[in-house]
């Protein structure tokens, strides 16, 4: 078995809300292996997004780490300071989010925002870094590449700009990826097309994939282990099979049975 | 909590300014016109708390009668300016089309004029007089409580209560009366509120230029007329009258802040 | 983006008629003749100007025909003789534009060089030690007038340290200085004009950057930048402060009429002859046709602001400019 790449331990996060203190999450622990594909699962409000936040140090100014570790390759990320943290971030941890249209910045263009990221981990100069952006559009399949890094977020389809999204998170070869419910904003088929174009480059770049979503039947098509989110805690985790067959806790039971009855599952 | 503060200093200054002008008959120690021959230009002392201007009238009695004049003059302003406003806004908000496009059109020419030149003018062909520039005023600014209005109305129209009123049979002016109006009224106080600090700048202004209300009539604004020729002589004249005018706008302002942040 | 701007162009037209119709209705606002009104105020009008005042106003022909007759010489941008030198009113106004105008770009530049970067630390850091401070000093010099700032400010800086000069343009042996000296002469006349007619709008627009650096800071994309590892300053300044300041390159334009009004005020105050002091001279001579000249060109001048203002703001933004061209 491969060893964990990352390893969460006992997290806790707070939330400032109108002079009152929220916890957001209550003691959550997570470990993903090299190479694996890990769901977090769970309805909204359950806590994954912030937790995958965490790991970074990317949450909002009103949040505040309470307690815990989040061990990457045996250091602990909670312990760096901001210069060795941005020397992770974006390069060997990298993110996709839920809706691409609003988390790509409006008025910097396409290759603006691709090449940014690949100047600064990877110090090309501003000419070999926008030639680096059009072939990592191509990577993502996205025809044209050269016209497309002329244009701006508004001017592309939900789909072309998450395709976007994943070019400019895999530009440094990172070694996981955390994407956020990086399909709920799209198509059906497009989000096929989408999970696909992802499970095919992770196998061909090879990185570890954190996968946040309240969809278990995407869980059923990519998932290596589980974890389901409930207020803020893991309530259950195991093998997919184990999971979604054989599920013990309440809520997770719940979860599934709501999948099956759609014929989601 | 720190918003309802703002709120309250707010209405601690307004209230004892309007009690100022209320009553100055009764706290003015002096006849705000009363020319003292031989008190010309004093000091702050015990005797003239604010000292005297250059025609030895007591510049504490000149501002609390000014109270008065300034206070009167924003309030009344602003009352035209928001009664235009709320009429014209709701005509175009209710009514759309045609109506609508000639009213937008007509706050947007408005929008052009510099309201200070446009005023200006106004007052050198009119003869400044306190009624002129009330009026001037708020002809001149009741655009931003138009806008304010059909905005608001707009929105509501297609809300269910308003449909169902339709649908009931109720009459286009009872409509707007009955629900409209009311709805739209919170950020059209706020606005006024702001706009009676505006007003009361653009009245001490023309008064300082000598084309607002005059003199023997104090104001607040042409008080401080002669603290340009007695400058580096009697800094009283300027200091206090000034400090009047900034007090009371902040007041406004505390209120028209305190009000916005409490409604969201 | 040409046909936005075709349209914008083409929308200015009503709005010209308009102001050329309130400008003549505010003419015919004067109980009687216009030309009466004049003479009962301003001894100075001749006999020989009033009759010609009769004959350029056309005051035998009904309103309409008045109207357009009046409307044709403004299009020719002849707005008679001033009526107290009988100086082309045109003239006046020009020789005046250039003292505002350095003054206004001046104090513009002051307000942007102060203003946004009071508002993006105030914006960093919201209710904070900093924001605090300036929120206290927004407050004040929003609602301080700003004749009576101007007053304070001379009393104290001309008067009492005498570091400053109390008004004018130049001292009185301009004419003798070198180049170099000029210039620093005129820097020193202009220093606190400007600076008093900067304030009050130097407040509100740092203001307005602050809550528009707020909110580009709570942003989605500004998590991108974050999780990219972009290093803080590139998030602020590249990410949030493109967004955040699209909005306040408009208030350029919007700010014209208040500059134009104020203009009026300080010019008087620092006797500077620019077309504020002009304007106030004006008024206070009854000079009607230097008045209408420049209500009319002021209301033309904000007009065309406002039209910069939205086509530099199409054009900065992307969402706008590559709408328009679909």
């Amino acid at each position: 078995m491969t060893p964990e790449i990352l390893e969460i331990i006992d997290l806790k996060v707070d939330f400032c809300l109108q002079g009152k203190i929220n916890q957001a999450v209550g003691g959550v622990s997570l470990f993903i292996r090299d190479h694996e594909t890990v769901v977090l699962a769970g309805e909204s409000g359950s806590g994954k997004t912030v937790t995958a936040l965490s790991i970074t140090g990317i949450l909002p100014p009103n949040a505040l780490i309470a307690q815990g570790k989040i061990l990457y390759r045996g250091r602990d990320l909670l312990t760096l300071g901001e210069d060795a943290l941005s020397r992770i971030r974006g390069n060997q941890i990298a993110y996709i989010f839920q809706e691409p249209g609003a988390y790509l910045n409006p008025v910097l263009s396409i290759g603006d925002q691709l090449s940014e990221t690949i100047i600064l981990h990877q110090g090309l100069t501003k000419e070999a870094a926008r030639e680096e952006a059009a072939e990592l559009l191509a990577l993502v399949k996205i025809r044209d590449p050269k016209d497309i890094i002329r244009s701006y977020p508004h001017q592309l389809s939900g789909g072309m700009n998450q395709r976007v999204f994943l070019a400019m998170a895999l530009a440094c070869k990172p070694r996981i990826l955390i994407a956020d419910e990086p399909t709920t904003s799209l198509d059906v088929t497009v989000e096929a097309k989408m999970l696909e174009l992802l499970m095919g480059l992770k196998k061909e770049i090879g990185f570890a994939l954190l996968f946040i979503t309240h969809n278990l039947s995407i869980a059923k098509k990519i998932a290596d282990r589980i974890y389901v989110m409930y207020r803020g805690k893991i309530v259950e985790e195991g093998d997919q099979d184990k999971i979604l067959t054989r599920p013990e806790h309440a809520h997770t039971k719940e979860l599934v049975a709501a999948f099956e009855k759609i014929g989601k599952l | 909590m720190k918003n309802n503060k703002l709120l309250t200093i707010g209405i601690i200054i307004i209230s004892a300014f309007a009690l100022i002008a209320l009553f100055a008959g009764l706290i003015s120690p002096y006849d705000p016109s009363f020319i003292d021959q031989d008190n010309l230009l004093m000091k702050p002392s015990a005797k003239h708390w604010m000292g005297t201007d250059n025609l030895g009238r007591d510049i504490l009695s000149r501002i609390i009668y000014g109270a008065r004049i300034s206070l009167s003059i924003g309030l009344i302003a602003v009352g035209i300016a928001t009664l235009i406003g709320v009429l014209l806004g709701s005509i175009a908000g209710y009514y759309g089309g045609i109506i609508d496009g000639l009213i937008m059109r007509l706050v947007d020419i408005m929008l052009c004029f510099p309201t200070f030149f446009l005023i200006l003018a106004v007052v050198a062909i009119l003869e400044p007089s306190i009624y002129n520039i009330m009026i001037i005023i708020g002809l001149t600014g009741w655009m931003g409580t138009a806008r304010l209005i059909r905005a608001e109305i707009l929105s509501l129209k297609e809300r269910e209560f308003i449909q169902a009123s339709r649908a009931t049979g109720a009459s286009s002016g009872r409509i707007i009366l009955t629900h409209l109006v009311p709805n739209a009224i919170g950020p059209v106080v706020i606005n006024a509120i702001l706009g009676v600090a505006g007003a009361i700048l653009l009245e001490s202004s023309l008064s300082f230029l000598g084309l607002g209300v005059q003199p023997p009539t104090p104001s607040w604004g042409n008080i401080l007329i002669e603290s340009k020729s007695t400058l580096g002589v009697a800094w009283w004249i300027t200091v206090f009258p000034g400090l009047a005018i900034l007090i009371t706008i902040l007041g406004f302002n505390f209120i028209g802040e305190g009000i916005k942040k409490r409604i969201g | 983006m040409s046909y936005y701007i075709i349209k914008r162009l083409l929308g200015i037209i009503p709005l010209l008629l308009g102001i050329t119709i309130i400008s003549f209705v505010i003419i015919h606002l004067a109980p009687g003749k216009p030309t009466q009104l004049e003479m009962s105020m301003n001894p100075k009008v001749s006999y020989e100007a009033r009759l010609r005042l009769e004959k350029l106003y056309g005051l035998d022909q009904p309103l309409y025909l008045q109207y357009t007759n009046w409307l044709k010489r403004f299009a020719r941008l002849d707005f008679g003789p001033s009526l107290t030198d009988n100086r082309p009113v045109l003239d006046k106004i020009l020789e005046r534009i250039p003292v505002t105008l350095t003054i206004n770009i001046s104090s513009m530049l002051l307000i942007f060089l102060v203003a946004i970067p009071l508002g993006i630390r105030s914006a960093l850091n919201p209710e904070g030690a900093f924001d605090k401070i300036t929120t206290f000093f927004v407050f004040l010099f929003f609602a301080a007038p700003t004749f009576w700032l101007a007053l304070l400010l001379m009393n104290l800086f001309c008067i009492t340290l005498g570091w400053l000069p109390v008004s004018g343009l130049t001292s009185l042996d301009f004419e003798y200085f070198g180049p170099v000296r000029k210039a620093v002469d005129l820097a020193w006349h202009l220093t606190l004009p400007v600076f008093v007619s900067s304030i009050g709008s130097l407040a509100g627009i740092s203001r307005y950057m602050r809550s528009s650096m707020i909110e580009a800071l709570k942003q989605p994309f500004i998590y991108t930048a974050r999780a990219k590892g972009l290093p803080r300053n590139t998030v602020i300044y590249k990410h949030a402060l493109r967004n955040a300041i699209l909005p306040i390159a408009t208030i350029l334009g919007l700010s014209i009429p208040a500059l134009l009004g104020g203009s009026v005020i300080f010019e008087s105050i620092f006797a500077i002859p620019g077309i504020g002091r002009l304007f106030y001279e004006a008024v206070m001579t009854r000079d009607f046709n230097l008045i209408m000249a420049e209500v009319v060109l002021g209301a033309i001048l904000t007009m065309l602001g406002n039209l910069i203002a939205d086509i530099s703001y199409a054009y900065i933004d992307p969402r706008i400019r590559y709408r328009n061209e679909k």
